[in-house]
């Protein structure tokens, strides 16, 4: 599945174009040549649809666009679409996404490699246009891949990633992009593509191994089964899908950076982070905040580093570990909630805290929850690093817990 | 030729399942069944990994029917029109119960009845319950009928007290609509004519087959037949074709027999007094009067039928302290 891309330097890039995360998508979508979209209108994702829906318009690239009655239906119309062979794309927000939670679990069960893009966006009540991780956290356990993009730049490399490593049939899964909801969706910046007859090679047409088609032959798929029978087995077919995509992921992106001649880090990117003392981890758009935050409090003489999670699913557990060797004090910055966990901490700082209880050296965590969706600033990052600091300075956080947008007692 | 055949588990006389053969020889060796989730889904599936289809089939949750079968032709013509798989014609098939299109994925349904995708077919098997969960009660269930959910008890003797829908008739409603259908399992022609002209009609197209299901409904296996042809000729279910926008009735009773034909040899209505009868009665000639007129008409008039009044029993109604 290795592309083997044109000589170093012979790729055609385009001129840098300055877009929406929404809109960065929806060329990525065309470039791929997906063949069945379905579209389901949601705050903050719903402009990569808007974008799609006139691209299809105007003849600039052929698909179907299923305008479904709800998410649930989007949801189903991408996975039997998926399943017939087509090359497919869905996406939703919020209370969306949790509207469409069967069809989704039963995608990833199904192994039908559907891309999807996640706007992230606070769960209702009250309506809230807000930004959280909650609503794509609803999957985080059911064989979906998730990536998380920077700015609209990634949005679309990832996008372009993603159906390569989803299709590989070492993986076969679906796969999320999340975009933050409006830091990212909503943002324009600059933008270089990659043209069509370049990602041609890095994402050759989706070959399944087997298609719901006459011409294929009578296949009966998802049967209710007696669960005695290959009930764990089916469930271990996910797992190690899930362990193989690390390895595909890696091949995607190293080839992904021959094509466009940018670098990318795999799972983590780390910044400042050499002879950083304590670190910032994150995922997403505010990550760009942290690193501005972790800049100016270096002025200051804290040695601040920054490290940011680009896939959620497979969690790249290792290179965590690995990244944070020495470090002596972590704060979390953490978009989400998980009421009532080990401690009241969100879910973000959770999977981050048992990845690190495999590790030897354990330094003081601190989570920082931004929930809610009220935006966080500069200055409550510094006021971050500040905790941190002061955790590793004397080798304890003694409170782990911190709502660093909230306004009044954090009790 | 049969494409719906052994190693299923479904019971004895079972009404969807004899709908399914009929269905898949009407339909033919190009076709994509779908199915969400109902007896069709569980009984057909078996313990030891059998299947009865012997062309693709693959299961949808219980609300996804219209959507399943709007992206799986959505996939065959963009896949086609690209230029990425040889043109030809597919049939897409969903058949769903009558929870699966009636209830929990009304909605979806009517989103696929919308889209302009040809050899799109859904197939509702109305067997008037939940049957696989144990027989509850579905918008489709007859008034009268016991369910597990619509007990007949000592405050309320009836048992379901919600008319039918008429699923067919909404579809009807959808603007442009090629071709929607009723059928019963009697005479089979009848059923497998109607599924090659829906499969023809040039657009998502739908048929409501009344399905008798001995479990449900309380009666001997072998009366399966005997009942599909009961409901025809006590007008308990009328059998028509509405084919882009000209109504017909395909079946009319030369001679009327009373509805305590059909219903007594039902257990499900078997705690129904004479008056609780009677009422039934009354309310199947009501209905009748318009399916009558609208096979003079040609077009569709709604029915509207006055609901039973009846005592609901103590502890039932609001009633001031």
């Amino acid at each position: 599945m290795n592309a083997q891309t044109a000589v170093p330097g012979t790729t055609t890039i385009q001129k840098k174009r300055i877009w929406t995360g929404t809109r960065s998508v929806a060329e990525a979508i065309k470039i791929a040549d997906v063949d069945v979209i379905a579209a389901y209108p949601i705050r903050p994702y719903t402009g990569i649809m808007n974008d799609l829906a006139k691209m299809i318009a105007d003849g600039e690239f052929q698909a179907e666009i299923v305008i479904a009655d709800s998410e649930h239906s989007q949801f189903e119309i991408v996975k039997h679409a998926s399943a017939v062979g087509a090359r497919t794309f869905a996406g939703s927000s919020g209370v969306g996404l949790a509207y469409a939670t069967e069809a989704i679990a039963v995608t990833a069960l199904g192994q039908l490699p559907v891309v999807a893009v996640a706007g992230c966006r606070a769960l209702d009540d009250p309506g809230n246009f807000g930004m959280e991780w909650n609503d794509v956290f609803l999957f985080r356990d059911l064989g979906w891949l998730v990536s998380w993009a920077k700015d609209p730049q990634e949005a679309l490399d990832m996008t372009l990633a993603a159906y390569r490593v989803a299709e590989d049939h070492r993986v076969l899964l679906p796969h999320f992009i999340a975009l933050d909801g409006a830091a990212l969706t909503h943002i324009s910046t600059p933008v270089q593509t990659p043209v069509k007859e370049d990602v041609a090679e890095f994402l050759p047409p989706y070959k399944p191994p087997y298609v719901l088609d006459p011409a294929f032959g009578p296949i009966s798929k998802g049967q209710h089964i007696a669960p005695s029978l290959i009930g764990p087995e089916q469930r271990k077919l996910i797992d190690v899908s899930m362990k193989n995509s690390r390895e595909v992921i890696r091949g995607a992106w190293k080839d992904y950076q021959r094509l466009v001649g940018r670098e990318y880090s795999p799972f983590i990117e780390s910044t400042l982070m050499e002879d950083a003392e304590i670190a910032l981890v994150s995922m997403g758009a505010y990550t760009k905040d942290a690193i501005y935050a972790a800049k100016k409090s270096r002025e200051r003489g804290l040695k601040v580093g920054v490290i940011r999670l680009r896939y959620w699913r497979p969690f790249p557990a290792d290179e965590l570990r690995r990244g944070l060797k020495g470090i002596r004090g972590v704060g979390v910055l953490d978009f989400s909630y998980s009421m009532g966990s080990p401690d009241f901490v969100g879910a973000f700082f959770n999977d981050i805290r048992s990845a690190l209880y495999q590790s030897n050296a354990r330094p003081p965590l601190i989570d920082f929850i931004l929930a809610g969706g009220r935006e966080p600033t500069v200055q409550h990052f510094e006021k971050a690093i500040g905790l941190v600091q002061e955790a590793a300075r004397t080798g304890n956080a003694d409170k782990i817990v911190h709502w660093l947008t909230l306004r009044g007692e954090d009790v | 030729m049969d494409y719906y055949t052994s190693g299923r588990r479904t019971c004895a006389g079972c009404g969807p399942a004899i709908g399914y053969r009929l269905l898949s020889k009407a339909a033919g060796p190009n076709t994509v069944f779908l199915g969400p989730t109902s007896c069709m889904y569980v009984a057909n599936g078996h313990q030891y990994l059998t299947s009865p289809y012997a062309v693709p089939w693959y299961h949808t949750q219980l609300g996804g029917g219209g959507a399943a079968g709007t992206g799986t032709a959505a996939a065959f013509r963009a896949l086609m029109s690209k230029g990425k798989r040889k043109v030809e014609d597919i049939n897409t098939v969903v058949y769903g119960g009558d929870g699966g299109f009636a209830d929990i994925g009304f909605a979806g349904l009517s989103m696929g009845m919308g889209q302009d995708y040809k050899r799109l077919l859904f197939v509702l098997n109305d067997n008037e319950s939940y049957a696989n969960t144990g027989i509850q009660a579905s918008s489709t269930t007859s008034w009268g009928a016991t369910t597990t959910f619509t007990p007949s008890g000592r405050a309320n003797q009836i048992g379901n007290l919600r008319l039918k829908k008429n699923v067919a008739l909404t579809i009807a409603a959808h603007p442009g609509v090629k071709y929607v259908a009723t059928s019963s399992l009697y005479p089979p022609l009848d059923f497998m004519n109607k599924v090659r002209r829906a499969l023809d009609s040039g657009g998502p197209s739908f048929i409501e087959l009344l399905a008798p299901c001995p479990k449900g409904w309380f009666f001997d296996p072998k009366d399966t037949i005997n009942l599909a042809k009961l409901a025809l000729e006590t007008r308990a279910w009328a059998s028509w074709e509405y084919v882009e926008g000209t109504f017909n009735l395909s079946y009319r009773p030369k001679k009327i027999t009373p509805i305590r034909e059909y219903l007594r040899i039902q257990g499900r209505f078997s705690h129904l007094t004479d008056g609780e009868i009677e009422e039934i009665q009354r309310m199947t000639d009501d209905e009748w009067k318009y399916w009558d007129e609208m096979d003079k008409q040609k077009r569709i008039v709604l029915p509207w039928i006055a609901a039973p009044n009846v005592v609901r029993g103590v502890g039932f109604e609001p009633t001031n302290p």
